[in-house]
C-alpha cells in the first residue's frame, strides 16, 4: 500500500477533474447579435441571443455599445423576450473618434444576477466623422457593472461548453508528453548502462504514451466534427500530430519485427530517442510558427497563457497530473506483466533442459 | 449481484437532483439536474476502468509473489 499511494492519488485527482470539470457552469455570454452594420447617425435595433443568463428575472439590466474606453453609449430602449433573447435600440452618433473609417463597437449586457457579458465587434458603423467625438457618451461604466466573483468557466464563442474539453483532450496530450519524457530518459539510460530493465521501462511508457496519443487524436476528431464540421482539416497542428503519432507507431513495428532481445532493446532505444527529438520541432515548434484554426493559435498550439483562465487552470493542471499518474499506473502494470511473462518463459525453457 | 442493484442505484441517484434543483425545463440554465446524470455516468465508467486496473494489479502481484519465492 505504501508503494501504491500515487495510484490512488491519480484516481482521486481524476474524480475531482470529472466532477468539477463537468459541473462548474460557464460565465454568461452573448451568442450573437444582428444586424452587424449600420450607418452613422441612424438608429439600430439589435436582436440579441445570450447564453447562461436570466434576462427576464433581472431587475437592473443595462445594455451598452462601447467604441473605446471613453466612447460608450447606452441603449435608448429594449425589449426582453425570455431568459436569453432580447432586442435593444441604440442611437448611433455620427462623430466617433476612430483610427479606421469604419468604427466597431463591443456589445455589453450587464445585470445584477449574471454579471456582464460581452461580444466584441458586434456592430460596425460606417460613414462616421472620425475626426470629432460626439457628446453623447455616458462615461466610465465600470463602477456600474455587477462584476461577479463566483467560480465559473469563461464563455468563448463557438467553443461554448466544449471548453471543458481542455481537461480531457488537451490534458491527455500533455500527459502523453510527460510519459514520453520518462521513456526517452530511460532509453538514454539504456544506451549508457545497457541494463535491460531500462528497456522494459521505456517500452512500457512509450506504449502507454502511444495509446494516449491515439486517444488524443480520436477525441480531437470528434470535437472537430461538431465544432468545425469535419473530422479532419488541413491544419498544421493536426497534421503534425498525425506525423508524430505515425513515428511512434513505427516504434511498435520496430520492436515486433526483431526477435533477438538485445538487438531489439538497442534499436528500440535508439529509435525512441530519435522519435522524441523529432517530436520537439513537429509538435511544439512548427505549429507555433503559423496561425491555425485549432484553439490557442496565433503562436501557441495549446491553450496557453491567453486562452487559459485562472478558473480553467484549477482543473486543467490537476487533470494533467491525474492523467500522467494514471498513465504511469498503466505503464507500471505493462512492465510488470512483461517481466513475469519473460520470467515464466525462462523457467519453462530451464525446466525443459533440466 | 451488483448488476441487479446497479439500475436501482442509478435511478435513485437520478431522483436526487430533481429535489435539490426546482428550476428546470423552461428556465434552462446552469444546472438542469441532467448534467448531474452525465457526471454520475462518467464517474461509473471511470470507476469501472479503475477497478479493472486494480484487479489486474493484484493478479500480477500474486504471480510476482509466487515467482519471487
Amino acid at each position: 500500500m505504501k508503494n501504491n499511494w500515487w495510484k490512488i492519488l491519480g484516481v482521486i485527482i481524476l474524480f475531482y477533474v470529472i466532477i468539477v470539470g463537468m459541473i462548474v457552469p460557464l460565465k454568461p455570454g452573448i451568442v450573437d447579435s444582428s444586424p452587424k452594420t449600420v450607418s452613422a447617425g441612424h438608429d439600430i435595433e439589435l436582436t440579441i441571443e445570450t447564453y447562461n443568463t436570466h434576462l427576464n428575472k433581472a431587475k437592473d439590466l443595462n445594455i451598452f455599445l462601447k467604441f473605446s474606453d471613453d466612447q460608450i453609449i447606452s441603449a435608448k430602449s429594449g425589449d426582453i423576450h425570455d431568459y436569453n433573447h432580447l432586442t435593444a435600440t441604440f442611437d448611433i452618433p455620427i462623430e466617433i473618434k476612430s483610427e479606421t473609417s469604419i468604427a466597431n463597437a463591443t456589445l455589453i449586457i450587464d445585470n445584477e444576477i449574471d454579471g456582464p457579458a460581452l461580444l466584441p465587434k458586434a456592430v460596425f458603423v460606417k460613414d462616421i466623422d472620425k475626426t470629432r467625438s460626439a457628446d453623447v457618451w455616458i462615461g466610465d461604466i465600470r463602477p456600474k457593472l455587477h462584476v461577479k466573483d463566483d467560480f465559473a468557466f469563461p464563455y468563448r464563442s463557438v467553443i461554448h461548453e466544449t471548453v471543458r474539453n481542455t481537461f480531457f483532450h488537451v490534458a491527455i496530450w500533455m500527459a502523453m508528453f510527460a510519459l514520453l519524457i520518462v521513456s526517452v530518459i530511460n532509453s538514454i539510460l539504456f544506451m549508457i548502462k545497457k541494463d535491460m530493465k531500462y528497456d522494459h521501462i521505456s517500452n512500457g511508457f512509450t506504449s502507454v504514451a502511444i495509446v494516449f496519443g491515439l486517444a488524443g487524436i480520436a477525441t480531437g476528431m470528434i470535437w472537430a466534427k461538431y465544432t468545425w464540421g469535419a473530422y479532419w482539416t488541413a491544419d498544421i497542428k493536426l497534421n503534425m500530430a498525425a506525423v508524430t503519432l505515425l513515428l511512434y507507431l513505427a516504434y511498435w513495428l520496430l520492436r515486433s519485427s526483431i526477435d533477438d532481445l538485445d538487438t531489439k532493446a538497442r534499436l528500440a532505444a535508439m529509435y525512441n530517442i530519435f522519435a522524441f527529438v523529432a517530436l520537439i520541432p513537429l509538435l511544439i515548434i512548427i505549429p507555433r510558427l503559423t496561425d491555425s484554426l485549432h484553439p490557442g493559435s496565433g503562436g501557441n498550439p495549446a491553450m496557453g497563457g491567453e486562452d487559459l483562465d485562472n478558473t480553467l487552470r484549477m482543473v486543467f493542471y490537476p487533470a494533467i497530473i491525474g492523467l500522467t499518474l494514471l498513465g504511469t499506473w498503466m505503464a507500471n502494470l505493462y512492465i510488470r506483466y512483461q517481466k513475469i511473462s519473460s520470467e515464466l518463459l525462462e523457467r519453462e525453457i530451464d525446466s525443459e533442459y533440466s | 449481484m451488483l448488476e441487479k442493484i446497479r439500475p436501482g442505484i442509478l435511478l435513485s441517484l437520478l431522483l436526487i437532483p430533481q429535489f435539490i434543483f426546482a428550476e428546470s425545463g423552461q428556465d434552462f440554465l446552469r444546472s438542469t439536474g441532467k448534467i448531474y446524470v452525465v457526471v454520475v455516468v462518467i464517474c461509473i465508467l471511470f470507476l469501472a476502468i479503475v477497478l479493472f486496473l486494480a484487479r489486474l494489479d493484484s493478479k500480477i502481484r500474486k504471480i510476482e509473489k509466487i515467482l519471487n519465492k
